[in-house]
């Protein structure tokens, strides 16, 4: 099966900011939580790949094909909700629905309706009359309602209330059984998609600098804490040390490294704890460093 | 298949998942031969990753709880008994031990902490199953 998508050294320059090159695919059947802070190039990323904005440099296939902007052909089956959510302000719901649905061969009226039913979505009314979460579940619909193989998400729950964003990821969870789909989810905070997301991209300044299996930065990163004499260690695979006379506290993104190094230099009352993703996922976006390098 | 998953345990879900599948393998809940659900509908039913059911799957197999026929999903394993009480010491045996860190390190003896075993052994009769 063709990668649901893959970037070949993809650039894109504005004045005060360089995203890339970017070098990485999607597997069909998988999640990918693509995090990072404000202003770190997850949504010009999305707009590269939805062929928004053309990259200048490098190349994009969606689903083996190239995303040639000249024919929309390889749009049909992809799901796209972003940072804006743009209709005709002065028609319904349902008539928008109706305008969009014609570019969608795979497009299912009786699955529109359904999903709105599901996320309560009023289809009467003119869609400048909308709240903003009524925007994001017409967006969703839109993007969801012909089956795409590629689902692209820009924070598609943010402005959703808590019963609706969990309505959304109970579909998102249906949609992946089949295995056949794919859903490249940017969000600057994790706890959306720390249960769905199969693998993490962090992206800082333009740049991914940590790709992963989630359930390895689980595996891998503990929180360690320990009495140490020594002074001026430097701990193997340490993230963040705090210290405060002998006692000391390490997140490693290695533990069994760090623990071999300090069972070695006889630190003593060693204890660690595990980490959840969300905490990880801090300590890597706060590090701002090569995680990846310090790893091998 | 509903698991009991938590995101506020320091047990990673997939341990979670790993535990509460071979607890219910052991205990006969789930018999040997029975079909268990597949990754992605464990993965939907629960809200969790696939790649973490995989992985829970593949950590069962390894241990020879479960085993995968091609195309046809997994399957609970013939366990002998006497494997059975193996995986089950092997499990008190990784939960007890940083307990008896703990106790050691808060001071209790070796002869407090058996004690203290034996004490609540005797005051709450566990239930066994006969063979």
């Amino acid at each position: 099966m063709a990668k649901a998508f893959q970037l070949f050294d993809t650039v894109k320059r504005y004045p005060s900011f360089t995203l890339g090159p970017l070098n990485f695919d999607l597997e069909p059947g998988t999640v990918l939580g693509f995090i990072g802070p404000n202003g770190s190039g997850k949504t010009t990323t999305l707009h590269c790949l939805t062929g928004l904005v053309r990259a200048d440099g490098g190349r994009i296939e969606i689903l083996g094909r190239e995303n040639d902007l000249s024919n929309p052909a390889w749009k049909h089956d992809i799901g796209y909700v972003g940072d804006e959510h743009v209709f005709y302000e002065r028609w319904s719901g349902a008539k928008n629905l109706k305008f969009i649905s014609q570019f969608y061969p795979a497009w299912s009226d009786d699955l529109a309706m359904k999903l709105a039913r599901r996320f309560d979505l009023p289809l009467d009314k003119p869609a400048r009359d909308l709240s903003k979460g009524n925007r994001v579940k017409l967006s969703l619909v839109a993007a969801l309602a012909h089956s795409p193989r590629l689902l692209l998400f820009d924070e598609p729950t943010s402005g959703l209330d808590p019963v609706v964003r969990d309505e959304a990821l109970d579909v998102l969870f249906e949609l992946m059984e089949t295995g056949e789909r794919a859903i490249f989810y940017s969000t600057h905070i994790l706890s959306d998609i720390s249960r769905l997301a199969d693998e993490l991209a962090f992206i800082i300044d333009g740049k991914v600098m940590l790709r992963t299996a989630k359930d390895d930065l689980t595996d891998q990163w503990r929180s360690i804490s320990f009495r140490l004499a020594e002074e001026n260690v430097r701990f193997d695979s340490a993230v963040t040390v705090r210290r405060s006379g002998q006692d000391h506290q390490v997140v490693t993104c290695d533990s069994e490294a760090t623990l071999r190094q300090l069972k070695a230099l006889g630190a003593e009352n060693i204890s660690e704890n595990r980490m959840s993703v969300d905490e990880i996922a801090v300590q890597i976006l706060r590090e701002k460093k090569d995680v990846k390098a310090s790893q091998s | 298949m509903l698991l009991n998953l938590t995101d506020l345990s320091s047990e990673p879900l997939q341990q979670q998942i790993i535990r509460q599948v071979r607890a219910m393998i052991l205990s006969g809940e789930l018999p040997a031969g029975s079909d268990l659900p597949s990754i992605r509908g464990l993965a939907r039913e629960n809200r969790v990753s696939v790649i973490t059911v995989q992985r829970a799957y593949e950590e069962l197999a390894r241990e020879d709880v479960i085993h995968s026929r091609r195309g046809k999903g997994f399957f609970v394993s013939e366990i002998p008994d006497r494997k059975k009480q193996d995986i089950a010491r092997q499990r008190l045996r990784e939960r007890l031990t940083p307990a008896i860190e703990q106790a050691s390190a808060d001071g209790l003896s070796p002869e407090d902490i058996v004690k203290t075993v034996a004490d609540l052994l005797a005051a709450k009769p566990l239930s066994h199953k006969e063979e």
